[in-house]
């Protein structure tokens, strides 16, 4: 990952790297420069140091002739040196063109030096007018170095002036090169931050049209940003937080559902209740008369009607009190029989009941009249319409996990499309009953209750009866029907 | 768009970079290096060539032949001098060759007590050696090695018989010279006389002029006065050919006279050309100049000079106004 701030201190490095190139090379063409001119000048200065120093060893010359004292031979000698020491110097002047003129001038200066030996020879030998000449012909020899020097000046002149020229020339194209360098980086410099600010905005911008759509609500579409910078990290964060807000929503969705479902559950308890309530003020008024009239018939010795009646009236208070909460099953077999009973006082023989029930699967939990509704389906359509009865089984056995509770009759069928209502939950028409509760509510009420889809199953053939079969889980999955349903 | 402006800053940028580069190899190839010095002398032998007449054909063809020959020897020939009839800054120059003590002096022989001076007492005192060219000098007088140049005598006598044979035996001729009177003068004059001697009908003038242009004027009058049946003249020196000329052409019709003159003036040419004067004395300034330089080199060699009486003569001849046409 290559951080905006690297990316500036990049630029920035290279920035200052060229501006530093150029300037040492500017550095160094300016000490070239200088260099040479300080050399040309040193050769100018060297020159005229002869012409001086020439003249100085004249002028001593002719102080000591004219008052011979050692103090200014003395003098005249330290002139002579420093002549010497300056001709030394001008040995190293020598190039090609003033070869000849720089030997001439050396021997000229060697010339004037022994001149002015002489001279003071002559003199100290008291030869004055011999003296004389040489002091003439050393000052003769003094002003051909001069005229020699204002020669070899000229020399440097022309032998420099094409070096001169290109100083000039190169100062023009130094001036040329400073502008073209200063045009060329300034654009080189928008370039590269051109190049650079894109290089921050475009993420940027990525990153702004991917937040504008996530505000619009299209969670669908994925961030993608081209950078790998700190805004690529944003970039993932958001994308993260993008599925994390598809995921919460999807989770949220499914909550609604479910409560959707349980709300529905509600719905149908509450029918229930509605329909039970309706039929309660009959209840109790038909508890009392049916009591009454259970003690009259005892007391005119009709036991079994009394017993009959007692039936009933067990029936009825369950019917009213169990609708709405779990109960055994060892309950529901007993309300069962109490129904089978009365039905049996109604037909007689036609009803023919056959049970096979396991004791040791009755304590299982099951919602409340479940297995009544069922038994009045059966005994509506298999033993009523026929003049002969029929017969009713109930098997309670234990399957594992499973308690299996099977009700069948031998009846003539059911039609799979009356079967399909029933398993789809759909209400059936002219559905007579006594209880008020039909089979389309018992499945509902099961599979609410156990929260399983298959737990129950109606087999049918066209003049087999029917054969229903619940398979009861013996610990339940869910609880939430009991929560809901007292809520 | 974002692509567009890239690339159009790209391509700008790039061209930039170009013409800077350019610029910077402008720059760095617009150094010129100083030039080297060193302590190395180059040639063997530096040698002066000093005239009086600098710029002169007759010197330039000397001094040119003189510096090619110079070249081929492995030696440094400068040519040094003074125009006109500069004595002064002349004998300057030769001073300053002796002190700045060069390997050989080539120097138009001056017949003056100071050149004496100059080369007897001064060059022998240094061992500097000195060979005349195109003008000599009594060697007696100069101690010079050499004279290398046309013998003025024989060139004086040539003149003279071609002067007999254009104008016969009988006439009147004056010879004009300069009044330094210098020892090439003498010589070309004695040369002339020698010759005009044996022809007593030949009656001659010798008339002297300070080298002033007013001065030839007045002396080429007086003469013309003094001699009106004068028939030729003779230039001695050259430098006087030009106004006198002039003067008689103001006089009288110049095709009248005969007039003869030596060559080492430029004037001398054109006066030819045209048919103003008869006939020049040519002589050989490219020989000079070439055998000088050998004849120096060879003495600071050590090998003997070939010594040939008067020194190494070079041709000389005629050349007449017949030979323009």
């Amino acid at each position: 990952m290559i951080g905006i701030q690297r990316k500036i201190w990049t630029l920035t490095a290279m920035i200052m790297f060229i501006m530093l190139m150029i300037w040492i090379t500017l550095m160094y063409y300016n000490q070239k420069t200088e260099n040479q001119y300080n050399e040309i000048l040193q050769r100018y200065l060297r020159l005229n140091e002869v012409t001086t120093s020439s003249q100085q060893v004249v002028t001593s010359l002719n102080s000591y002739l004219i008052t011979p004292a050692e103090g200014n031979l003395s003098s005249l000698r330290r002139k002579e040196e420093m002549l010497r020491s300056a001709q030394l110097d001008i040995s190293n002047l020598r190039n090609s063109e003033n070869d000849f003129a720089l030997t001439g001038y050396i021997n000229l200066i060697d010339s004037l030096i022994e001149t002015s030996e002489r001279a003071v020879m002559f003199h100290s030998e008291k030869e004055s007018e011999d003296s004389t000449d040489a002091f003439a012909e050393a000052t003769r020899i003094s002003k051909y170095i001069s005229d020699m020097t204002l020669t070899l000046l000229d020399k440097e002149l022309s032998t420099y002036e094409q070096f001169y020229r290109g100083i000039i020339e190169q100062s023009a194209e130094l001036k040329k090169l400073g502008i073209w360098i200063l045009v060329t980086m300034t654009f080189w410099l928008l370039l590269f931050t051109y190049w650079f600010s894109l290089s921050i905005t475009r993420p940027i911008q990525q990153l702004t049209r991917a937040a504008q759509e996530l505000a619009k609500g299209r969670f669908d579409l994925q961030v993608r940003v081209n950078s790998s910078d700190e805004i690529s990290f944003l970039a993932k964060m958001f994308e993260h937080m993008r599925i994390s807000i598809n995921g919460l929503i999807s989770e949220i969705q499914q909550k609604a559902q479910l409560e959707n479902e349980l709300q529905r559950n509600k719905l149908l308890l509450q029918e229930s209740q509605l329909r039970s309530l309706q039929s309660q003020i009959n209840p109790h008024f038909l508890f009392n008369i049916l009591d009454t009239l259970s003690k009259k018939a005892f007391l005119e010795g009709a036991e079994e009607t009394s017993d009959l009646l007692v039936s009933v009236a067990g029936l009825l208070r369950y019917n009213l009190k169990r609708l709405d909460r779990s109960v055994t099953l060892y309950e529901e077999v007993r309300v069962m029989k109490q129904y089978m009973e009365i039905q049996k006082a109604r037909f007689t023989d036609r009803l023919r009941l056959y049970t096979d029930i396991d004791e040791e699967c009755l304590s299982i939990q099951m919602p409340g009249l479940t297995l009544q509704p069922i038994i009045e389906n059966a005994i509506n359509h298999a033993v009523e319409p026929d003049e002969h009865g029929g017969t009713i089984e109930m098997i309670v056995h234990d399957q594992g996990e499973h308690v299996i509770i099977e009700i069948a009759d031998d009846g003539p069928g059911m039609s799979s499309d009356k079967i399909e209502q029933i398993l789809n939950e759909q209400p059936l028409e002219n559905e007579g009953h006594s209880t008020g509760i039909g089979f389309t509510n018992v499945v509902q009420r099961l599979r609410l209750f156990y929260g399983v889809h298959d737990v129950i199953d109606i087999n049918s053939a066209e003049g087999a009866g029917v054969r229903v079969r619940l398979t009861i889980p013996k610990t339940r999955r869910i609880d939430a029907y009991d929560e809901a349903a007292y809520r | 768009m974002h692509k567009k402006v890239s690339v159009l800053l790209a391509v700008v940028c790039l061209t930039l970079l170009a013409f800077t580069l350019s610029s910077a190899v402008r720059f760095v190839e617009s150094a010129h290096e100083l030039p080297q010095s060193g302590n190395q002398q180059h040639s063997k032998y530096r040698l002066v060539l000093i005239t009086s007449d600098m710029g002169t054909p007759f010197w330039q063809k000397l001094g040119t032949s003189a510096e090619l020959e110079a070249q081929s020897l492995d030696a440094t020939l400068e040519i040094w001098g003074s125009y006109g009839e500069d004595r002064e800054s002349f004998l300057k120059q030769l001073e300053i060759a002796i002190d700045s003590r060069v390997d050989g002096i080539i120097v138009q022989g001056i017949d003056t007590s100071e050149f004496n001076n100059l080369t007897k007492v001064k060059a022998a005192f240094y061992g500097i050696p000195i060979i005349t060219v195109a003008s000599d000098v009594p060697v007696e007088e100069s101690l010079r090695k050499m004279y290398v140049g046309s013998s003025p005598i024989a060139a004086g006598q040539m003149l003279a018989r071609q002067l007999v044979h254009n104008l016969g035996e009988q006439g009147t001729v004056v010879l004009m010279g300069d009044n330094r009177n210098e020892y090439d003068q003498r010589q070309r004059l004695a040369g002339i006389k020698q010759v005009l001697a044996q022809y007593p009908n030949i009656h001659s003038l010798y008339v002297q002029t300070p080298e002033v242009r007013e001065s030839i004027i007045a002396a080429t009058q007086n003469a013309m006065n003094k001699l009106p049946n004068v028939s030729a003249f003779i230039s001695i020196d050259a430098n006087l050919t030009e106004a006198m000329v002039q003067e008689i052409s103001q006089r009288a019709r110049v095709e009248s006279f005969k007039i003869y003159s030596f060559d080492d003036n430029p004037d001398v040419l054109p006066l030819l050309r045209s048919g103003k004067i008869d006939g020049i004395l040519e002589q050989s300034p490219e020989m000079m100049g070439k055998v000088s330089v050998q004849m120096m080199i060879k003495w600071l060699k050590g090998s003997p000079l070939p010594i040939q009486g008067e020194g190494y003569l070079t041709d000389i001849h005629m050349r007449t106004a017949a030979d323009e046409q």
